[in-house]
């Protein structure tokens, strides 16, 4: 009897220990969230760094994508966010106006380290509202066309150059569609769900936004939009089927040596690069769409998204100082740099980025840098609430129809229009 | 004197019983009836960003979804919901009445597969979905590889519901089974013995006298597992991609509230669908309610 008594509450003990041990960092420990699993290696040794010069700690969360803004918003409406996090175009807007992200403007300027003329504008200007900084540029990304150099060899396609148009493209994945109908392997493939790393960068080439400079508006459903969408029709009718596409994702297939070619963006590099084939995989200059026909890339005929996330700090945290002086060290140039020598991310401070090149071994990045000065950047497309367009753009209504059945050319053109309402609604909406 | 000794020493009682009982009221009220009520009061709103500046539009979400731009989806919705819940139901309750009167004999392993068949119960939902979903992958899967089909299980929008249904089957049949051996338990042995001496049959022993006398619990479980199948969300959520083509003709209610209040963060429309669903299910358990008598057999 005694005996049962004791294990019952060892057993009550231990439950309630742990549950209130569950919660509890320790004491003064910053947490840090991010969505990026291929990130946290590289930047746990930063902050590694960190905690050894000042002595202050932290420990970083890796939150799935999916999970990451549910339950960043949960914290926010419950008083109970990460001390420091990332922030990303889809939502800033929101996480700013709504005075959840701690001002940076006293700190910045009591730092001599950041200098705000250092980063890409389009990442500061993102992360300021109102004349105030509430979040110091992290990386900036771009896009690039990954392939398999084995699988050309195999079907005897020649591989990707830097003066690729769209049109090469199609050729090529034509071809390797063709030889490897056996296998089961595609030239290309992109989902609907491949907007900023896909089909986005063709609609740009050929003129179109997808949100216009003032975020009020669109142009997809414009003449030029429709052409670069027609192009994107023509990739589809060589490329996996959408219905497989959904179900394993193009990153999946490419790793299994079913497609050929994918366009992926600078942040992806290490889950390529890890890969179990991962030596047959290389990167190659995003093409451009030669428009007006005279056979070379003229301005604004080669696109790529750029976008940059932010480390931002919660206006609530208990330890505002330590919260800054972590970004700080993140984002100072240092910083960026070694964020680059360790192949994390390219940097959001200009000029730091070329050792990001050159970080993984036998591996050439300097397409996802050499797109800038051979083409333009364009911002990831954003308003204040982004993911209401941007979800509805790629199910039925939207664009889905049309990937369904890339042979027919007029549900690609009804579906520009109807992703042209769509965008307009949801702006009339926010 | 007796008279004040009894009320003391009942009034010693009713704290006691007031003080266990308290936790789970609180928990009752502040976990489920105040949700509830919030959940009712946003359905009136346009709400605003993380729970501030909601506007007050009346049943503008009402009029919307039952017959404006959002009615189309949602009563679809609300009919795969109902898809759902026909292949769970049934199929469950049939295929794990016959496991428990199975495993109700004297055998050998009994404990064993008892053990086994409850064992999806046991496993995270996530988890579940997640295998699942690579079973029917169309190019990898291990159904399609198995078979040598060439079927799209969860991407065809004909048959992607019996899919989702097939895995919501496999998941509660354990849990079903166990309560129906706990029933079974309760049928006194005389029965079988009185009828095996007349000659039934095993079957006519079974649809004579297990059924009937399985019953109520039968009723129980049954009105429990629409509850339980019309509120499904995980599956669809995990085991389709949000560019899944069937997924319009799938998708449950709390799905499109799934979508509608974290991905879309328009919480009063959100609100509205659970209160939608809310009175669909009490319809359904009134119905069901009022049916009892027919359907269940009392001693």
């Amino acid at each position: 009897m005694n005996y049962k008594k004791l294990i019952a509450t060892a057993i009550t003990m231990g439950i309630i220990t742990c549950a209130a041990g569950a919660g509890a960092a320790a004491e003064g420990e910053l947490t840090v969230n991010i969505w990026d699993n291929n990130q946290l290696a590289g930047l746990q040794s930063i902050v590694d760094e960190w905690e050894e010069e000042t002595g202050y700690s932290a420990n970083i969360n890796v939150v799935n994508w999916d999970q990451y803004w549910t339950l960043l918003e949960a914290g926010a409406s419950g008083g109970q966010m990460p001390d420091v996090f990332w922030m990303h175009s889809n939502t800033a807007q929101m996480y700013m106006e709504n005075d959840l992200l701690l001002n940076l403007d006293d700190y910045i300027a009591a730092d001599d380290t950041i200098d705000l003329s250092n980063y890409y504008e389009g990442i500061v200007t993102l992360y300021s509202s109102n004349g105030h900084q509430y979040a110091l540029p992290k990386d900036h990304d771009t896009i690039a066309l990954l392939y398999n150099e084995a699988l050309f060899e195999k079907y005897g396609v020649d591989t990707p150059t830097d003066d690729w148009t769209w049109e090469d493209v199609y050729e090529a994945a034509k071809a390797i569609t063709e030889a490897g109908a056996a296998d089961g392997v595609y030239g290309y493939a992109v989902n609907t769900s491949n907007n900023q790393d896909g089909w986005y960068n063709i609609v740009y080439d050929y003129g179109a936004q997808i949100i216009t400079d003032d975020h009020k508006g669109t142009t997809i459903g414009s003449e030029e939009g429709k052409a670069g969408m027609e192009m994107v029709r023509k990739l589809l009718t060589v490329s996996t089927p959408q219905t497989m596409v959904a179900e394993s994702g193009t990153d999946s297939l490419f790793q299994s040596n079913q497609v050929a070619m994918i366009t992926q963006g600078s942040w992806m590099v290490n889950a390529f690069y890890t890969a179990e084939h991962g030596a047959d995989y290389k990167w190659a200059l995003l093409p451009y769409a030669d428009v007006n026909g005279n056979g070379q890339c003229d301005e604004g005929e080669r696109q790529s998204s750029y976008n940059g996330l932010g480390w931002a700090a919660a206006a609530n945290t208990a330890n505002p100082d330590a919260a800054y002086s972590l970004i700080s060290y993140l984002c100072n140039e240092q910083g960026q740099l070694k964020q680059s020598e360790r192949g994390i991310t390219m940097a959001a401070y200009i000029g730091a980025s070329d050792a990001f090149t050159t970080a993984f071994e036998g591996l050439d990045l300097s397409p996802f840098t050499r797109i800038e000065e051979e083409g333009s950047l364009y911002f990831r497309p954003y308003t204040r609430k982004t993911t209401v367009w941007e979800d509805a753009l790629q199910q039925a209504g939207g664009f889905l129809d049309a990937w369904q059945n890339p042979e027919d050319a007029e549900l690609m053109a009804t579906a520009c229009d109807n992703a042209q309402a769509i965008i307009e609604n949801a702006i009339a909406n926010e | 004197m007796k008279k004040s000794k009894m009320s003391v020493a009942r009034k010693k009682e009713a704290v006691w019983g007031w003080a266990f009982i308290i936790p789970t009221m609180l928990g009752l009220l502040i976990l489920n009836f105040y949700p509830i009520f919030n959940t009712v009061y946003q359905s009136f709103f346009k709400t605003g960003d993380f729970g501030k500046g909601n506007i007050y539009i009346g049943l503008k979400n009402y009029q919307n979804l039952l017959a404006g731009t959002g009615s189309k989806e949602m009563w679809q919705s609300l009919w795969n919901t109902v898809k759902y819940a026909i292949i769970e139901v049934p199929f469950s309750v049939i295929i794990s009445m016959l496991l428990a009167v199975l495993l109700n004999r004297k055998m050998k392993g009994r404990s064993a597969y008892r053990t086994i068949f409850f064992l999806p119960m046991v496993c995270a939902p996530a988890a579940v979905a997640m295998v699942w979903k690579w079973l029917y992958n169309q190019q990898f899967g291990l159904i399609n590889n198995v078979f040598h089909t060439k079927i799209a299980w969860i991407s065809d929008p004909k048959i992607a519901w019996i899919a989702i249904g097939v895995i919501g089957v496999w998941s509660i049949i354990g849990y079903n089974m166990v309560l129906f051996i706990g029933g079974l338990q309760e049928i006194p042995g005389d029965y079988y013995e009185a009828a095996r001496i007349d000659g039934a049959s095993g079957f006519r022993q079974f649809w004579n006298i297990t059924v009937p006398l399985l019953s109520p619990t039968t009723f129980f479980i049954v009105q429990t597992r629409i509850i339980g199948a019309l509120t499904v969300f995980d599956l669809m959520f995990m085991v389709m991609d949000k560019t899944n083509v069937a997924l319009s003709k799938t998708q449950s209610i709390v799905y499109l509230f799934y979508q509608y209040s974290f991905t879309n963060g328009n919480k009063g429309v959100g609100a509205t669908l659970v209160v939608i669903l809310l009175v669909f299910i009490m319809i359904i358990t009134a119905i069901l309610q009022a049916s009892e008598k027919k359907f269940v057999y009392h001693n």
